[in-house]
């Protein structure tokens, strides 16, 4: 019984399949690791793009704020922003363009605004209707609209649409920095799940982490089994297992300093993206990485200017700063980029929350961004301006964001397969990407 | 591969089914009658789908319904009857269980009522309050030392001072409310006799999915856990479904105990409100300019929240595709309006101060005027009785019990099943138990363990103990401060490099009562397979056969019975028989003797049964079941 790649597709598209197909990396990957020692600095031309999803549905008022517009005050008496006067102070919004204004607590990226190196795409998301986290985070992630038939990430077929040099070809070429592999990632392309680098090893542990190649016994057994488990689920992905300890061990991840002064949050998102810029500077040949953060369906006490939302910000913010600076000038090579599966309702509910919405606000970070502005149409706050009566009506849709980046950050050929039924024009392109 | 997953054969009628329906009552044998003529059509077994021999179908029950034998539990079962042990495990109540009872006793909080819970969350949130009110004042006595904060070096909880709180005396109850829940579920999975109870108690905490991260879910789902879940398994569905819509941490965690129509509030009211906010501090944003600026305007309360209409329909009942709309939503969230809990006691509490009395139509029932309370007890009707609602659950079972792409035949049979019998979920779980399709060859060892299962059944494969131990940690990946909660346990894990088994599932993935999204864990078992996943498992055995988790007794040298340690070849016949029941492939057998002729220059020596008891737990084999 051959596994194929399309019959690995059909079975919920896990990891890495080499059943009966050639392997789909050369030995050569393991002659990079001698860089990963040196203090090389450039990413050798790779292009790396970081996805980040805000998992809850966030509130893009908030982030992004349209001070400009009379009707968001009107509609969030408890919750919204101040603009940006001199008697609002640092409870004000950060002005960005004399119409938006950053919410304070995002202050962090604020310079990479100002230097260009970010953009923001106001009222972005996806035309699906859907109030559901879980769907709309499925659809998103794999690039559909009220689609469930298609059971692969858009990430994961994006990089079988990117030109790849077997011999160049790692383990590493999609990370996610969670112990489950996310949808996003699920597919064709095999793809790491890895919650903590330092526990990536077998017998490693927290102390007995050390650089090299596996010699313990217990290890080379497991490999041994899961080497001949041919035909098994498990088979493939034993394998990739011990190909990405190997090269791991010999980055040597207990040792990292993050350089040029830069400070992680000691968060959840601040240390999977500290283990991203690792993992990137190491050069054991990241493309795509993941990574996730959480605690944005705000139902209930949002905040303002201070509380619940905002000490979410504070996180986010700090975190993305903190990668930016950490990888100096590797950043010309990467690009981030934010989502969430939909916004939320313009107008605050009983509870000074906000329920489920539609459209929200993406941002696009990296040394090859066209950035210091806010694209997207502004399509208003008005009653009759509103999706469904209700929510920020979409001006972008998130495919031509996704597309745009696939196409002319990682060089994908064809973003028609990426996006299946679906016609991607790039008229619709925002012109993000230098 | 596909074609023959979805080709279930089986014998046509099972001898279990057979024997067993005599002991149950009359309505449970109409259904198990249904469900065998239902098969008449099913395929036979062919050669390339052997029938499952007696032995293979007790070890498919201990490993489906169960947490995977223990030593000597094939054979028990073998000598009673598999149909009599399948009988007593649909009658929990039926088995003994007291051994486990005295070993859960010392859980003292598990043992509080709702109040109680209710009562720890709110010392500790008022403990926590003198605390900020403390540290307040400490930081405004130091105030020279303070300066604005720069961009990219901020601490996460950048609200709180620079300097370390002080230390803590001891952990807060409300979070050892969690490490107690946790910890007593992994003991009744390793201890129970009440395998497939503990099973079940799974599937529906995870279909009912709490989030204990959530404001006071960690304690509440303490009443939860016990109330709802566990007193209700084996009930009717309808009254599972109540119980969990009147559960205090459910109202919490979607939030429907906020849910209410929005009204006037009169002058009374607003002047007590705002005594209110003033009395309680920090903890309420004050509004002054806000309140000084319109005196005049009617101040407006609640206003609906549609977060638990959505998830009762998509997760817990219909299914996303069971047919309701955005309309339905809003109605059904407009019905349940007023449920919320007491904010004293801690208790479920419908207010009809806060209920919307108007006409609603919910999946085309009229809701009547003033209904109060019956609206939402109209809803649980119609959603509880609907053929989507029967179709998503059996769908789910089937899934977790038989296979990863269940059967749409069983499913189909299930689905009729809890429609005819109005949702008894014993009859249910029967007519999937006593299925072809559930004794099948496809579906014999076809699924994946998840994380907890896994380290359950290696704990239970290896006769592993439990022992009790003076500290219950509990990860800071919970939201949950470690360090300064748990500080002596901690401090003692790290130290040691020893986790608990708790820690050790946490690290695998699964951290119980802990997933954050309403969904719940998945059923399709493939998901768990990933790479760093395999390796934390790998670890786990390895931990687990060198005495490195904290809490589990485990002594690998008695799996051998004896075998001499300098005849490799025997000692890994015992570890198969003990740990795999013979089911190791020939290819895993041939690498594991290499293995162990290889560890001394191919000088073929003593044996060291730890290590080999960890690849064998490691092994593809014992990842499946």
């Amino acid at each position: 019984m051959k596994l194929t790649r399309r019959a690995f597709l059909k079975r919920g598209g896990l990891a890495l399949v080499s059943v009966g197909a050639v392997p789909l990396w050369g030995p050569s990957f393991l002659q990079q690791l001698v860089f990963a020692a040196g203090p090389t600095r450039a990413t050798s031309g790779r292009k790396v793009l970081v996805c980040i999803f805000q998992r809850g549905a966030l509130d893009g008022l908030s982030m992004v704020v349209p001070y400009g517009d009379p009707h968001y005050y009107e509609a969030r008496s408890d919750i919204a922003i101040a603009q940006p006067t001199q008697s609002a102070g640092p409870s004000g919004v950060i002005d960005l363009d004399g119409f938006f204004g950053f919410h304070p607590n995002m202050a962090a990226l604020l310079p990479m605004y100002r230097s260009g190196h970010l953009a923001l795409i106001q009222a972005c998301g996806s035309p699906s209707a859907s109030r559901s986290h879980f769907d709309a985070q499925d659809f998103m992630e794999c690039g559909v609209v009220d689609d469930k038939s298609t059971r692969t990430g858009w990430l994961n077929r994006a990089l079988l649409e990117c030109p790849e040099d077997r011999a160049k070809l790692t383990p590493f070429r999609a990370v996610s920095m969670t112990a489950m592999l996310p949808r996003t990632l699920q597919g064709d392309q095999e793809a790491l799940a890895i919650a903590d680098l330092k526990e990536f090893g077998v017998g490693a542990g927290a102390a007995g982490f050390a650089p090299g190649p596996v010699t313990t016994g217990a290890a080379s057994g497991f490999e041994g089994m899961y080497e001949t488990a041919v035909g098994d689920l498990l088979h493939g992905t034993g394998k990739e297992a011990f190909d990405a300890i190997g090269m791991l061990h010999s980055a040597d991840p207990t040792k990292y300093k993050p350089e040029n002064g830069a400070s992680y949050p000691n968060s959840e998102f601040g240390r999977a993206l500290l283990q991203i810029a690792q993992m990137i500077k190491a050069n054991i040949g990241v493309e795509v990485a993941f990574a996730e953060v959480g605690g944005w369906d705000t139902h209930a006490n949002q905040g303002g200017a201070t509380g619940q939302l905002a000490n979410r910000f504070t996180d986010f913010s700090h975190s993305l700063a903190a990668l930016y600076q950490d990888l100096g000038d590797r950043m010309n090579d990467v690009v981030v980029l934010t989502m969430s599966e939909f916004g939320r309702t313009v107008r605050q509910n009983g509870n000074r929350g906000t329920d489920h919405g539609h459209a929200t606000c993406f941002t696009v970070m990296g040394g090859p961004v066209r950035g210091g502005r806010v694209y997207g149409r502004w399509p208003g706050l008005a009653r009759e301006q509103l999706f469904e009566g209700r929510d920020l009506m979409l001006t972008t849709d998130y495919r031509d964001v996704f597309a745009e980046l696939a196409q002319n950050h990682l060089g994908a050929r064809d973003v028609n397969r990426i996006f299946p039924n679906h016609r991607v024009n790039p008229g619709n392109y925002h012109g993000l990407l230098a | 591969m596909a074609a023959q997953r979805n080709n279930y054969g089986g014998p046509v009628l099972n001898p279990i089914a057979m024997d067993t329906s005599r002991s149950i009552h009359r309505a449970d044998m109409l259904v198990v009658l249904c469900a065998a003529f239902a098969l008449a059509a099913a395929p036979q077994p062919t050669t390339d789908n052997p029938p499952l021999t007696d032995r293979e179908k007790i070890i498919h029950v201990l490993d489906r319904l169960g947490y995977g034998p223990r030593p000597g539990d094939v054979e028990r079962i073998a000598k009673m009857g598999l149909d009599r042990y399948l009988d007593q495990q649909l009658h929990p109540e039926r088995i003994d269980d007291s051994e486990l009872e005295s070993d859960l006793a010392k859980f003292d909080i598990l043992k509080m009522d709702e109040t109680g819970l209710f009562q720890t969350f709110r010392d500790d949130q008022e403990a926590q309050r003198q605390r900020q009110r403390e540290q307040a004042a400490a930081a405004k006595a130091g105030q020279s030392e303070t300066n604005t904060a720069s961009v990219g070096v901020l601490s996460a909880s950048n609200q709180k001072p620079a300097q370390p709180p002080p230390r803590r005396e001891g952990p807060r109850r409300s979070f050892l409310a969690v490490a107690e829940l946790q910890n007593a579920k992994i003991i009744s999975a390793v201890e129970s006799p009440r395998q497939f109870y503990e099973v079940l108690v799974d599937f529906w905490g995870n279909h009912f999915n709490i989030d204990v991260r959530k404001g006071p879910c960690r304690v509440l789902k303490v009443a939860d856990d016990r109330d709802v879940i566990r007193a209700h398994v084996f009930g009717r569905f309808r009254d599972l479904l109540e119980a969990s819509a009147k559960s205090p941490a459910m109202l919490h965690y979607l939030d429907n105990f906020q849910n209410a129509a929005a009204r006037v509030l009169s002058p009374n009211e607003i002047r007590r409100r705002q005594q209110q906010l003033a009395q309680s501090g920090a903890a309420v944003p004050a509004q002054p300019a806000q309140a000084a600026g319109t005196p005049s305007q009617p101040q407006t309360v609640g206003g609906i929240n549609e977060n638990y209409a959505r998830e009762i329909m998509e997760l817990h009942t219909l299914g996303v595709d069971g047919g309701y709309t955005q309309k339905d939503v809003q109605e059904v969230a407009r019905c349940f309006t007023g449920w919320t809990v007491d904010p004293q006691s801690g208790e479920f509490r419908f207010t009809p101060r806060r209920h919307d009395n108007g006409e609603k139509t919910v999946l085309g029932h009229d809701i009547p005027a003033n209904g109060g309370i019956n609206d939402g007890e109209m809803v649980l009707d119609i959603l509880a009785s609907h053929p989507s609602t029967a179709r998503f659950i059996a769908t789910k079972l089937c899934r977790r019990f038989v296979a990863d792409d269940p059967p749409p035949a069983l499913v189909d049979r299930v689905a009729n099943v809890f429609l005819q019998t109005g949702g008894d979920l014993r009859q249910v779980y029967q007519a999937i138990i006593y299925s072809p399709e559930f004794f099948s060859r496809q579906a014999f060892r076809a699924k994946i363990k998840s994380p907890f299962e896994f380290a359950v059944s290696a704990v239970r494969a290896t006769g592993g103990k439990i022992v009790s131990d003076d500290f219950l940690p509990v990860d800071k990946r919970l939201g949950i401060e470690a360090g300064a909660t748990f500080g002596r346990g901690m401090d003692r894990i790290a130290s040691a490099r020893r986790k608990s088994l708790n820690i050790e599932i946490i690290e695998m993935g699964e951290p119980l009562f802990a997933y954050q999204a309403p969904t719940g864990y998945t059923e399709d078992s493939r998901k768990w397979v990933n790479t760093g996943a395999l390796i934390a498992r790998m670890n786990f055995a390895l931990a687990l056969a060198e005495h490195k988790i904290v809490d589990v007794s485990v002594t690998p040298s008695d799996l051998i019975h004896g075998a001499d340690i300098d005849k490799p070849g025997l000692v890994l016949d015992q570890l198969n028989a003990a740990i795999l029941q013979g089911e190791m492939s020939a290819p895993t057998r041939a690498t594991l003797e290499k293995q162990l002729t290889g560890n001394d220059g191919g000088n073929a020596s003593t044996v060291n049964p730890a290590e080999l008891t960890a690849l064998v737990l490691g092994s593809p084999e014992f990842q499946r079941h």
